[in-house]
């Protein structure tokens, strides 16, 4: 199966443990390979687009409280945002704490987009929302990140110097 | 949201087309804050794709997907089974000398699913299966009825195993079979759990019968299936 690795790492971080991420991806194949006639296009937004729905269902089965944080945090008012970062000295570990810690919507566009480098209309077609949305909640994971990491450095002036 | 920081995104993604990726190169030119938030955020996704985690599929998902031709030409079902199979025959604890019976039950279960030949006697009522399998076999099986216990019995068919004519009782629990092979046998023992090709397996031997539950249902819902069944005889 070409993409396994994608799905594996798509399911990875969205159940956030190993033994799970195994069983929904096991589950997305089969399913995948029922519907291989119907594929059409690209193989990889198709296939992570299967694993995506198998991950949420297993979400809405056995963590339905992860799928609400949504609700709040798009209502959530815009916070000003932070002034500065370094990310290139972030620490490994704590940028994926900050990452697994993002709400599962914004955690799903974000790894689809920097993991994977998939194009907006590819996410916007796996996670099944708008392209204005995949936009906005990139921006907002973003944002949540350089919040969570509290990441600190030179004051804007002197970097736009440089 | 604001509506700029999005276009920020838009354009640090590619995803801006030709006009509007020169319109924000210009804006950027005339506000600095822009032009080092826009740095900013280049440097924060240059971090996630260094440093986050990549997760590549374990090695056993990989064998289960090799070769999809082949798989593809495989009914459902089949694949079902088959995936199953390979994804726990790795995690095989049951030697394979120790025990023919669980060989043979399990090929049963197999067959009778995949041959679609699960049940010669469709009954929900243990007074209809009950007597039906007496009329055929040397000895008459309990047959309990466990509906409330969430286990439906379907109905029941003859097999041999065990160098004997047997009964298997099937019950359904949600869209697995839940096979009881039951023959006479003298002795008494425990509830015993093992897991063989894929499938969960009990046994225990109880009022002069040897009972062996095969099932692709979870452990914990089988471990509670055999101790009803043993409960209930």
């Amino acid at each position: 199966m070409p993409h396994l690795d994608a799905a594996f790492n798509l399911a990875r971080w969205l159940t956030r443990n190993d033994h799970d991420a195994e069983d929904v991806v096991q589950e997305a194949m089969l399913r995948a390979y029922r519907f291989f006639d119907a594929l059409r296009g690209e193989a990889r937004p198709w296939l992570l687009a299967i694993v995506r729905n198998a991950c949420f269902s297993w979400l809405q089965a056995n963590r339905p409280v992860e799928l609400q944080a949504i609700d709040r945090m798009e209502q959530e008012s815009d916070a000003p945002g932070p002034e500065a970062l370094a990310a290139r000295d972030v620490d490994r570990r704590r940028l994926n704490e900050a990452i697994a810690a993002l709400p599962v919507q914004f955690r799903e566009v974000l790894v689809l987009r920097e993991l994977e480098d998939l194009a907006y209309k590819d996410i916007a077609r796996i996670a099944e929302i708008p392209i204005g949305t995949v936009m906005s909640r990139l921006a907002r994971a973003r944002r949540l990140l350089v919040e969570s990491l509290r990441i600190i450095a030179a004051p804007p002036r002197l970097r736009v110097q440089k | 949201m604001k509506p700029e920081e999005n276009r920020l995104h838009a354009y640090l993604d590619g995803e801006l087309d030709a006009a509007a990726s020169l319109e924000f190169e210009a804006q950027m030119a005339e506000n600095p804050a822009l032009r080092a938030a826009c740095e900013r955020q280049r440097e924060l996704s240059a971090a996630i794709r260094e440093k986050a985690d990549y997760y590549p599929a374990p090695s056993r998902l990989r064998r289960i997907s090799e070769s999809p031709k082949k798989f593809l030409r495989f009914a459902p079902a089949f694949a079902l089974v088959a995936v199953i199979a390979f994804a726990l025959g790795a995690l095989l604890k049951f030697p394979t000398a120790e025990d023919p019976l669980a060989r043979e039950v399990v090929a049963s279960h197999v067959r009778a699913t995949l041959g679609g030949r699960l049940i010669d006697v469709a009954s929900s009522d243990q007074h209809t299966v009950k007597p039906w399998l007496s009329a055929r076999l040397p000895f008459s099986p309990p047959v309990a009825d466990l509906s409330q216990d969430g286990f439906e019995l379907a109905g029941a068919r003859l097999d041999y195993a065990a160098g004997q004519p047997v009964a298997v009782l099937v019950y359904k629990r949600r869209q697995h079979v839940v096979d009881v092979f039951v023959w006479p046998a003298a002795g008494e023992s425990e509830i015993s759990a093992s897991t063989r090709e894929g499938f969960n397996v009990e046994r225990f031997a109880l009022g002069g019968m040897r009972y062996w539950v095969v099932s692709d249902l979870n452990r914990n819902e089988l471990d509670d299936f055999a101790r009803l069944l043993a409960a209930r005889r």
